[in-house]
């Protein structure tokens, strides 16, 4: 049976959207882990699911109820999570932070009763942690405190259990006892768990069902087997990797082998690039990501572009900082543009320091050359040189110059090229 | 929360602390240039209950002592007592829902509002009085309430309480106001020395009228508060914790702020800004008695008004007849105790 499912989820912080159309049905009783790279999503799908973020798109049921006709309580009684950094900087005792976990049984004006007791009390056998009742959770080591944490969690009686890392910053041997206790309570009690886990081999040997997130979309959901594969991992977290099966759990395990090389795509044709001043950052982030053979200048050393290039060890043509092109750099350049297919060039704004980039574009043009130029706003003034720039480029869009509107035509237009 | 006997060690501490301050109001009230002694102050005291005061002789008391007991000093502790404790309540209130250390009543702009309402009061010499409240109370409470009103109109962003902007808009607006105030203290500087005295804050010659007023809606607002001690615990495991433990976050953190604040409008617009307290004994009260506010919050209502109605019979007797604003005494005393106990106890909220 289906106690808790998801269809078309879509959240975002601001503009960005974190979830897109996750679908999701979980299982009574299951233990579901949910899986991805840094930023897939992990940690907001769960607190989505606690209807923590409440302005998502799309529908939630929990027990055949929809989350947003919840009340908070109410909510609370049936599902209780475990965050991932709960800031324990004061001085109340691990008992005292278990109780803490009633309050949605409670009324504002009675005190704790039997129930209360004895619910806590059992919480705390199950985790262990009814012999440090008594500290301080300030004064109680990580392992201790994410079991108080499950205490507390357990405290509100739930049916269904959320947990966003719950072994991250624990050594090996607390990793397994809180997963141990998990496992336990999922067993035993027929607590359903879902969590979020980084360690995929840990979330391999104990959950019945992943769910693989890659920005913010399942990228596949089903037992380890079914997910943990080479193509998923590698596809979702861009490693090398091997998939064995552990003959001790009888999980599969994955073995990192190394990140992705990238490698240089041979059907594209090569490009120089003229920008600067930040004109060219979206250009050459795409032609570094399309895996694009590419050199970019002349850029004066420090300038933004100049930054982003240096950064990804694209080969620059380069000037000294503040300087106006140099005869011997336009040496330089004009034979590595000799060696590439396309010229692209940027909105650039162009003073008199910079037009020479431009006039070697119109020289290589009279050499057979393609230029392509990639406009992003028609309105923009970039002619600083009262018009010499101006009448550079009409002579270029005069001798065939391609103007196009954004990257992705660029890229289009790249992709058919061997084409034409 | 916890089992009996911590239960029970909580329910004498609150019990020892009520008996301390009783014994300290007498003792005060006893402290003066008028010869009375503690006993008096207690026949005083009791001859005005019913029942019991058939069993009180007060011949040996004069009625000039019995006019100085009960008409200039018994009023004047209960106000010292009310004041402390509204500050002390609501500085602990706002110190546990921002989890910030640094808040104090008066960080959505309740000190500067009423400093510059009874500055417009006081230059433009309204002389009004009203159900005992001059014409200063009420424009210093009027100030207050615009003030906060404005800042925590700024604070809500898309019906969503915002801590940060929430304590930047108090400290703008507190600035802006204080500016205005500044402003009319230099145009009308006749007034200027009132209204120093006036923001220093002081309890003096009040007598009952406004304890009549104030002490009902005071006291209903302090145990409101003591009603949301689970609340204010549970939030300091954080806001997203807190939610997914069932607390309604956001009206929780609305009905804290307005009722600390209004706590503070009510007794600052009486008696002035007096500083301190309401920042120094909620953290006193926290290292001493620990983080549950269940047991927090009372403590620190006791502690601060017994912290105000000493620091008060100071500022009225050290250099006895002039009388020292309170506000002075307060810091004077309180910052370097203060001190001294964060070098002790290097532990905090």
């Amino acid at each position: 049976m289906s106690i808790i499912e998801l269809k078309n989820i879509e959240f975002g912080y601001g503009k960005t959207k974190v979830l897109k159309s996750i679908d999701l049905n979980v299982e009574k009783g299951e233990f579901l882990s949910i899986i991805g790279p840094n930023g897939a999503g992990k940690s907001t799908l769960l607190k989505t699911i606690n209807n923590i973020f409440d302005e998502y798109d799309g529908n939630i049921s929990i027990y055949g109820k929809n989350l947003k006709d919840y009340k908070r309580k109410e909510l609370a009684r049936i599902v209780s999570f475990v965050p991932q950094e709960t800031y324990l900087d004061f001085e109340f005792s691990v008992e005292e932070l278990i109780f803490m976990g009633r309050y949605p049984f409670q009324n504002r004006f009675k005190t704790d009763t039997i129930n209360d007791y004895e619910i806590c009390y059992k919480a705390m056998t199950l985790t262990n942690t009814l012999e440090i009742k008594d500290r301080l959770i300030t004064q109680i080591s990580g392992g201790e405190r994410q079991r108080t944490l499950i205490a507390k969690a357990l405290a509100q009686d739930p049916k269904i259990i959320l947990l966003d890392e719950p072994t991250s910053h624990l050594d090996i041997n607390h990793q397994i006892e809180v997963l141990e206790i998990l496992k336990e309570l999922n067993k035993t009690k027929d607590l359903t768990i879902i969590t979020v886990l980084h360690d995929l081999n840990l979330a391999s040997r104990y959950s019945d069902k992943l769910v693989l997130l890659k920005d913010g979309k399942i990228l596949k959901t089903g037992s380890a087997q079914e997910v943990l594969t080479v193509s998923n991992i590698e596809n979702a977290y861009n490693m090398n990797v091997v998939v064995e099966l552990n003959k001790y759990t009888n999980s599969p395990v994955v073995i990192p082998i190394e990140a992705k090389k990238r490698k240089k795509n041979q059907l594209f044709p090569s490009i120089h690039l003229i920008s600067g001043g930040g004109s060219g950052e979206n250009i050459i982030s795409r032609l570094f990501t399309e895996g694009i053979d590419f050199s970019v200048g002349v850029l004066n050393i420090g300038d933004s572009d100049w930054q982003l290039a240096n950064s990804l060890k694209v080969k620059i043509i380069e000037e000294k900082p503040f300087s106006a092109i140099r005869e011997e750099t336009i040496q330089k350049n004009m034979e590595l543009i000799r060696t590439k297919d396309i010229i692209v060039i940027s909105q650039v704004p162009i003073g008199y320091g910079n037009l020479a980039n431009i006039q070697m574009a119109l020289n290589a043009i009279n050499e057979g050359k393609k230029v392509i130029y990639i406009k992003n706003n028609a309105f923009e003034n970039i002619d600083y040189t009262n018009g010499a720039a101006t009448k550079i480029y009409n002579e270029l869009i005069s001798k065939g110059m391609i103007v196009l509107n954004s990257i992705q035509e660029l890229i289009d237009y790249l992709e058919n090229y061997k084409n034409i | 929360m916890a089992n009996d006997k911590s239960k029970k060690s909580k329910a004498f501490i609150i019990i020892s602390l009520i008996l301390l301050l009783i014994v300290i109001v007498a003792i005060v009230s006893a402290i003066g240039s008028a010869n009375i002694s503690v006993l008096d102050v207690y026949k005083v005291i009791f001859s005005k209950v019913p029942i019991i005061n058939r069993f009180i002789d007060t011949s040996n008391i004069s009625n000039v002592q019995y006019a100085i007991i009960w008409n200039v000093r018994l009023p004047r502790i209960i106000l010292g007592i009310l004041v402390g404790a509204s500050l002390s309540v609501a500085g602990t209130s706002f110190q546990g829902l921002l989890k910030n250390p640094m808040a104090d009543p008066y960080i959505l702009g309740v000190s500067s509002g009423a400093a510059l309402g009874a500055t417009i009061a006081i230059t433009a010499r309204l002389e009004y009085i009203k159900y005992g409240f001059s014409s200063i109370t009420l424009a210093a409470f009027i100030g207050a309430i615009i003030s906060v009103f404005i800042v925590y109109n700024i604070g809500k962003i898309n019906n969503k309480l915002s801590t940060s902007t929430l304590l930047l808009a108090g400290i703008a607006i507190g600035q802006f106001f204080t500016a205005i105030m500044s402003f009319l203290m230099v145009v009308n500087s006749n007034d200027m020395s009132k209204i120093v005295y006036w923001t220093m804050g002081s309890l003096s010659g009040k007598g009952w009228a406004p304890i009549k007023t104030l002490a009902i809606p005071i006291l209903a607002t302090i145990v409101i508060l003591f009603f949301y001690s689970k609340e204010l615990n549970i939030l300091l495991t954080g806001d997203e914790a807190a939610k997914s433990m069932g607390v309604n976050v956001e009206r929780t953190k609305r009905v804290i702020l307005v009722l600390g604040t209004l706590l503070t409008s009510l007794v600052v617009s009486v008696s002035g800004i007096i500083g301190f307290v309401g920042l120094i004994i909620p953290h006193i009260t926290r290292l001493i008695f620990g983080p549950d506010h269940k047991i927090l919050l009372p403590c620190s209502a006791i502690v601060g008004a017994i912290f105000m109605i000493v620091t008060d019979t100071i500022s009225r007797t050290i250099i006895s007849p002039v009388e020292i604003p309170v506000g002075i005494i307060t810091a004077m005393f309180g910052g370097p105790f203060f001190i001294y106990l964060l070098r002790n106890k290097k532990k905090m909220v």
